[in-house]
């Protein structure tokens, strides 16, 4: 008995298990202390253009079937923000309900989180102290990290100080309604710092630290995922399972580590789990990354016996379980989401209520000769099944047939007459290249391409044969190889999918196609070309880096707003930059492929060309759309000063 | 203890202290204070003395976007007197285009002399903007106790630029 209690007491021993149990935490969700600290950054940089606001009018749909939810129902009875004439609510039985199901149930305990924690610290403060605290948090992770404490804690606690009273003195109320609408925020926020620290975890198995920081931290802070990190829509929580599912799928396909959590197997009914939750969110983008996963998984698995699908079929039926139970409240079928496949992506703003069944009463002549039941069974199966595939044939048939629709998506977009039409007049729609300018690293693949093809025709016809037996038949292929054709498939299946909708008007960043940002800077760190330039040259390409975003954000901001160019104007300014500099970067890299002297200009231009991405995403938060108070209240006011300047 | 332990315990003591000191349940201070406070606005006493209003407005077309930017330079006001808190109203009217938009701006209390004052620059599609000029007005409204008086009232011409 007094052993037991003098245990207890004992705080040696607590302090101990507490850290025991923070290292298996954060082992588990960011690797290690590099994806701890990429993680920390992120949710700093994302902090800092963090309204707490409503950016577009679904937003509202989402934070009020939050509110409901909070409260324990699905329905959505009365609206906390805004009405209830929103887009992407949802109508059946005459009663109003969300969407993205997923989404709003993951930020259901970060509500009640928020609601406890607001009872205690001012809200207004509140992220606030948060954001100082990270930043100390940070300063410990980069002290171990480099083996300079003191010097990173005094640093780190200085600002942190410095930093919080700078905030506590200009804070401002923040209204307690709008904690909704933060805890939905604080999700995506996560996901984002989540999506960084996972395609560092990918890589630091794949390569070295040193690739994976760079290609964990370029995924968001170079692209357009940092833009949508603190907008309560789907696209940052999907790229953050899509990232998951990368890694989960490698993990299931590399050799068991001795230190290892879960076997080969477990990782791989993990990443069908993953898909299962994205399936809740968005059930379309479920079934694109389902597709892409079972059709590169099956055929490069290790082995597919028995007790692998059941193991994986049964991980997958139960992670579709929140899914099917949500469906069966909702429209009381559990395969009809509560917007079918026919509505991918955003209802068009003018439609609103009920227009997301997708279900149509074409039943054919075949059916009728059926019995009945039979008959509009498969009359129905028909129905779904071409909802499910109809997208892909779509998509296939448009970039056939209209390439300039392609072109105007990923090259050029400028002003598109019936898009800016809906865009106040405003050229404010940046095409992928626009808008994430390092994505022109991806022409390498075609150097590499021409590489192996080089290299094949060098061999004899017997190795070719040889090598196409030994990759595709007789042994499985290597786990780096099979992640890129799921990297590879996924971003074909969601651009395929998309396409016939594009270009289309409030997609700033062409949102839809947000997972090809990631799965991007994934195809273009896999390039060996661009691994040895940030192995050899990486203190060149972070510092041109580092200067095109101290100096070029500031450069492009006089010239925006010296000149009067309107925010359509600011934002083509980023375009054409973006497009020059990405089209130095995409020759550089080609160029690297074939002869390493080009890699001190690849990286030069990459570095500018990554600072370019992350100048627009600090420039949109802080000058060009404003729609909230900040959550921190200095960002509040260097955007009033930059307002006024 | 070692010296980073001791001052990281430091700093996060002091940052949730003060958080938890000011919060709602304990509120020993209120840290969160509106900035700007909103009762009593357009009330007040003020009188303009001098006005400075541009006499030209452009309408240019926008950098890359097939539209036209419409810029009204800042105007400025003299208040020889000013107190309370009375509101301005600095607006552009171009009845050609059916077009008016005004920027209020809240004065605060006891500060005299030269204000400046702008107006929220605004875009125009392509096909809206035909000719190469148009006639426009531009208005300085005050607001205080003593109702609304029109401080500046005159034409402008708004120039179009290609």
């Amino acid at each position: 008995m007094s052993v037991e209690f003098s245990r207890s007491l004992d705080l040696g021993t607590l302090r101990q298990r507490i850290r025991s149990t923070g290292y298996l935490l954060g082992r588990i969700l960011f690797g290690d202390r590099v994806g701890f600290a990429i993680f920390l950054s992120t949710l700093l940089f994302a902090g800092l253009t963090w309204r707490v606001g409503f950016f577009i009018t679904d937003n509202y749909t989402l934070a009020n079937a939050l509110a409901a939810l909070g409260e324990g129902h699905l329905t959505v009875e009365k609206p906390v923000y805004g009405d209830l004439e929103t887009p992407g609510m949802q109508i059946s039985d005459g009663r109003l309900y969300g969407r993205n199901y997923g989404q709003i149930a993951l930020a259901v305990p970060l509500l009640w989180t928020l609601q406890a924690v607001t009872n205690l610290v001012d809200f207004g403060l509140l992220f606030a102290s948060l954001w100082s605290l990270l930043v100390l948090a940070l300063a410990i992770q980069i002290g171990v990290l480099t083996g300079r404490r003191w010097t990173a804690v005094a640093v780190g606690s200085t600002l942190a100080l410095t930093i919080f009273g700078w905030n506590a003195m200009l804070a401002e109320p923040l209204a307690g309604t709008l904690v909704v609408m933060a805890a939905l925020q604080l999700g995506t926020v996560l996901a984002t710092a989540l999506t960084g620290s996972t395609l560092y975890r990918l890589f630091s198995r794949m390569h070295d630290h040193r690739i994976a920081l760079a290609a964990g931290s370029m995924a968001v802070f170079a692209t357009p995922v940092g833009f949508w990190a603190a907008i309560p829509k789907r696209h940052v929580t999907v790229v953050a399972i899509i990232s998951a599912v990368l890694y989960t799928f490698y993990r299931s396909r590399e050799d068991e580590p001795a230190d290892a959590l879960i076997s080969p197997l477990g990782f791989r009914a993990l990443s069908y789990a993953l898909v299962g939750v994205l399936t809740w969110i968005h059930a379309g983008e479920g079934f694109v990354v389902f597709l892409a996963l079972l059709l590169v998984d099956v055929p490069t698995a290790r082995r597919n016996d028995g007790r692998s699908i059941l193991v994986v079929g049964t991980a997958f039926a139960l992670s579709l379980g929140p899914f099917l139970i949500t469906n069966w409240l909702i429209s009381g079928d559990p395969l009809r989401p509560t917007r079918m496949l026919t509505q991918f992506g955003e209802l068009t703003e003018d439609q609103t209520f009920g227009s997301g069944s997708g279900s149509g009463s074409s039943s054919s002549s075949v059916y009728e000769l059926l019995p009945p039941t039979l008959g509009s069974i498969a009359a129905e199966l028909s129905n779904r099944v071409s909802l499910l595939f109809g997208p892909f044939v779509q998509g296939a048939r448009v970039s056939v047939t209209q390439p300039g629709d392609i072109y105007r998506t990923v090259v050029r977009a400028g002003y598109i007459a019936g898009v800016g039409d809906l865009d106040n007049s405003q050229a404010l729609n940046l095409t992928l290249l626009e808008s994430a300018p390092i994505l022109g690293g991806s022409v390498g693949l075609l150097g590499t391409l021409a590489l192996v093809v080089r290299h094949r025709l060098d061999e004899t016809t017997q190795s070719i044969r040889d090598d196409f037996t030994q990759t595709f038949v007789t042994s499985t292929p290597a786990p780096e190889r099979s992640t890129d054709a799921l990297v590879a498939l996924s971003a074909i299946f969601v651009f395929l999918v998309y396409i016939p909708r594009l270009p289309l008007h409030a997609q700033v960043t062409v949102r839809y196609l947000l997972p090809l940002y990631p799965l991007a800077v994934y195809g273009i760190f896999r390039l060996a070309s661009i691994r040895r330039t940030v192995t050899e040259r990486g203190r060149l390409a972070l510092w041109s880096y580092l200067a095109g975003v101290l100096f070029g954000s500031q450069l492009i901001f006089v010239v925006v707003s010296l000149g009067t160019v309107g925010r359509g104007g600011a934002l083509q300014l980023h375009a054409v930059a973006g497009l020059v500099v990405g089209t130095v970067f995409a020759l550089a890299t080609l160029a690297s492929t074939f002869d390493d002297r080009f890699d001190p200009l690849t990286a030069v231009s990459g570095g500018l060309a990554a600072a370019l991405g992350t100048n627009l995403v600090l420039l949109s938060g802080l000058v060009y759309f404003q729609y909230g108070p900040y959550v921190l209240p200095m960002m509040d006011w260097l955007a009033d000063v930059l307002a006024a300047a | 203890m070692n010296r980073p332990r001791v001052l990281v315990y430091a700093t996060v003591t002091i940052i949730l202290g003060v958080s938890l000191l000011s919060g709602p349940a304990i509120g020993l201070v209120d840290l969160t204070t509106p900035r700007y406070d909103m009762s009593g606005l357009g009330e007040g006493n003020a009188t303009v003395d001098r006005v400075d209003a541009p006499s030209s407005v452009t309408l240019e077309r926008a950098y890359q976007s097939e539209s036209y930017y419409l810029t009204v330079p800042d105007a400025r006001i003299h208040f020889s007197s000013l107190s309370g808190k009375p509101t301005v109203a600095y607006g552009i009217e171009i009845s050609e285009l059916g077009y008016s938009r005004s920027t209020t701006h809240f004065m605060t209390e006891g500060r005299t002399g030269w204000v400046t004052i702008s107006l929220r620059e605004d875009t125009f599609a392509n096909d809206e903007v035909t000719k190469s000029g148009y006639d426009g007005r531009l208005t300085i409204v005050l607001r205080d106790s003593g109702g609304k008086t029109l401080v500046e009232n005159k034409s402008v011409r708004i120039e179009v630029e290609e």
